[in-house]
């Protein structure tokens, strides 16, 4: 411990770690490794599934080790943690001279035998001095759109320095900064986002929740293919903010709706299970088995309409798609969305006063008598549904971070890929009537660009 | 369905005569035969077009919907980036295996069972258009044809996969000219460029490849927002597009900052463009998910 306290060698050692492209290397392949495994367990399941398809055992392991679930895994948070910790540490190490070299750009120590090192070199004479040879070269540079400077020299030689495509270096940077920056957005919005799903019926409004404004469903239908195939689901929905409507727009799968930061989405569809637009009733007289013609009464009417031929008057005021009966809590519930066994609530009144409110079966006429003490009784025989529109519900702050990534990472893809970074030593030595230049220099990436770069240059000062 | 067909049919003949037109400029070295091959791929790049743009005519829409067509457009990009390769660099001698890899690529695709071929009308989550495109297209009576995320998509992606292929090749390329290479003497593969240039190539065609794909997955994950309302969903084809980005971006960074060349490099390319693959093929046969239409 020459001098230096524990948590300061321990911090730099730690620092050391992240510094690493071993590490960097390491990581990504763990991650495309263990990625894999997250493919191949099929994710989020029950126990059950996991049993029936691998065993108890492997199960065990699989809910051990989180594979079912391994995106969301603490050791996979953790890779994703480390390759960060890596990209900032390697960024804080790298960049600031970058930038510093990028702001106040000079050759790092010209030494005429640097060229010497290159692998793409050149020598030449021109019967020329050295000064117009200098010139030479100055137009050459230029014309090929590189920067150029000369370097005081003090052995009589002159020395010049060219570069292009400096700031395709920053290329890497804005490359991990914009991975840093998408992370950032999905933490975001696991943290501050949330997703959920709601259904809303033609022509009702619906509650959104966290929000002060809420949605009416106008209209619901789906667009055919000639062929009959499903060409797109449409739901025109209008945003309610204070009683009043403030915006009004038609979404469809790829289209969702967005307000104040939450977005709704076309996802699914249906007709009700618990209400409809009006049911079809008839009138049966018990004693002769004379039916009636059959007469409509719509969905919770404010006043009870007249049953024709009657003293009574009804009101709809419920609806099961799938009737079923809870005992225990001496409910009505629908069993599924489908209509397999539908079901009215009728309030059957005698002037103002309620006298019953029976259920009424499509399926089975009669089997409850409607009116109780009367001869006549109530056959439900037809409706007409109401249709709802399933909306995804989500709002993700964090989303708007992750476009900025992708923005950022796209300028970083053209700067690293598409833009090169060239350096080129030049030394021009006046021998008597003629001149040798020596030039040479290296290339970021990209060998054939360079070596095309070279040849073009050195063919323009011998032309010129 | 007709036409797309018979544009398939010969674009099939011709990416077979091109294989071995550069094979037999190989064996015989003389500069007519690949002059003739060129010409040929050039054909079949047209021919291939031909394919898409019929399609489209037929389809009602850009021809990117399933497997088939991804397949056409693989073999499309790949073609097209080998001859844009060709002409910048002056080699003609790897064109046998690229146009090789074109006609079993071709023969994939050919055999394809009938409902990844037919033309189907979009479905509803499939259904992504710029609005900006179509108001463009609209006073032509164009704007089925306008293109959205999902096609910039699958575009992007397969340029990144054509990129891989041609790297692929060329590491294959490479390994062989390496070792007849070490082992010294007159060779087979004497025509093909020194094994240092390919290594260059093969990693040039993959800094084409990575940047792509990347846009591609970005295109996929803004579109995924519109479509389900989440941007990333670990599906397997995503998983997999990430675990082939990974493996190329361990690729890029050893390369450029180890000095990983040669050799190691092209192994990784190798497996790279086995999880392309599997990224393409294998997670539509065998892992159920979201793609599971292309």
């Amino acid at each position: 411990m020459s001098g230096k306290a524990w948590y300061s060698v321990a911090v730099s050692k730690i620092w050391l770690f992240f510094n690493s492209l071993k590490l960097t290397l390491g990581v990504l392949l763990t991650l495309a490794i263990v990625s894999i495994l997250g493919t191949v367990v099929e994710q989020n399941k029950t126990a059950g599934e996991y049993i029936s398809a691998y065993g108890e055992g492997w199960t065990n392991f699989i809910m051990a080790a989180s594979l079912n679930d391994l995106f969301h895994s603490w050791w996979f948070i953790a890779l994703l943690g480390a390759l960060s910790l890596n990209i900032i540490v390697c960024t804080f190490e790298r960049f600031p001279p970058k930038w510093k070299s990028l702001l106040n750009h000079k050759p790092d120590n010209f030494d005429s035998k640097i060229i010497d090192r290159f692998t793409t070199k050149q020598t030449f004479s021109l019967d020329q001095s050295a000064s117009a040879v200098r010139e030479r070269v100055f137009k050459a540079f230029r014309k090929k759109r590189f920067a150029i400077i000369e370097v005081p020299s003090s052995n009589g030689e002159h020395h010049f320095y060219a570069w292009k495509g400096r700031i395709g270096r920053l290329g890497s940077d804005a490359t991990h900064i914009s991975l840093l920056l998408i992370l950032l957005g999905a933490i975001v919005g696991s943290f501050a986002g949330y997703k959920g799903f709601d259904a809303v019926f033609v022509g009702t409004e619906m509650s959104v929740k966290n929000e002060d404004f809420k949605l009416r469903l106008d209209k619901f239908w789906i667009d055919y293919y000639d062929t009959g195939q499903i060409r797109q689901y449409n739901s025109v929905l209008t945003v309610v903010e204070d009683g009043r409507d403030v915006l009004t727009k038609q979404i469809w799968v790829n289209e969702p709706l967005y307000y104040k930061g939450v977005r709704f989405y076309q996802s699914s569809y249906g007709n009700a299970w618990n209400r409809l637009a009006e049911a079809q009733l008839q009138v049966k007289n018990t004693k002769s088995g004379l039916v009636g013609e059959p007469f409509k009464i719509s969905w919770k009417t404010d006043k009870p309409e007249p049953i024709p031929g009657t003293k009574y008057s009804a009101r709809l005021i419920g609806y099961s798609a799938d009737f079923a009966y809870d005992e225990r809590s001496n409910t009505v519930f629908s069993k599924s969305a489908e209509a397999n066994n539908p079901a009215v609530n009728l309030e059957i009144y005698d002037g103002e006063k309620v006298i019953s409110a029976p259920w009424v079966f499509l399926n089975y006429p009669g089997i409850f008598p409607a009116i109780p003490g009367a001869d006549e009784d109530l056959l439900f025989v037809g409706y007409r549904g109401i249709m709802y529109s399933g909306l995804s519900i989500n709002k993700d702050p964090g989303t708007n971070i992750v476009w900025a990534g992708t923005i950022v990472m796209g300028i970083g893809f053209i700067l690293a890929f598409f833009v090169y970074y060239r350096r080129i030593w030049i030394v021009v030595k006046e021998t008597g009537n003629s001149s040798e230049v020596r030039i040479g220099g290296m290339i970021n990436k990209n060998q054939f660009a360079f070596d095309k770069d070279m040849k073009d240059v050195t063919d323009l000062i011998k032309s010129e | 369905m007709i036409l797309s067909l018979v544009f398939f049919t010969f674009s099939f003949v011709f990416y077979f005569l091109s294989a071995l037109l550069y094979i037999g400029h190989w064996v015989f070295k003389k500069k007519w035969i690949g002059q003739f091959a060129t010409a040929m791929s050039f054909v079949a790049l047209m021919s291939t077009t031909m394919i898409l743009i019929a399609r489209a005519g037929e389809s009602g829409h850009a021809p990117f919907s399933n497997l088939f067509e991804s397949m056409v457009l693989f073999i499309w990009a790949t073609n097209a980036g080998y001859l844009l390769m060709e002409f910048k660099h002056k080699i003609k001698a790897i064109g046998a295996v690229v146009m090789t890899i074109e006609t079993l690529a071709m023969l994939a695709a050919s055999m394809l069972p009938y409902r990844f071929k037919s033309v189907e009308p979009l479905n509803p989550a499939l259904q992504s258009k710029w609005h900006w495109m179509q108001d463009l297209l609209t006073p032509f009576g164009l704007e089925k044809y306008a293109i959205g995320w999902l096609d910039f998509h699958v575009f992007a992606t397969f340029i990144g996969y054509a990129g891989f292929a041609i790297s692929f090749g060329l590491s294959i390329l490479y390994l062989v000219k390496y070792m007849t290479e070490s082992k010294g003497g007159k060779s087979f593969m004497d025509v093909l460029p020194e094994s240092k240039v390919i290594d260059e190539l093969s990693y040039r065609a993959i800094a084409w490849g990575f940047p792509f794909l990347g846009v591609g997955i970005v295109s996929g994950a803004v579109w995924a927002n519109y479509a389900w309302g989440t941007y990333w969903s670990w599906d397997p084809k995503e998983t997999w597009s990430l675990i082939t980005w990974f493996i190329y971006a361990a690729y890029l960074h050893a390369r450029v900052t180890r000095g990983w060349k040669g050799k190691r490099a092209a192994y990784l390319s190798i497996a790279g463009f086995l999880a392309v693959l599997f990224l393409y093929w294998g997670v539509s046969f065998i892992l159920p998910g979201l793609h599971a239409y292309a």
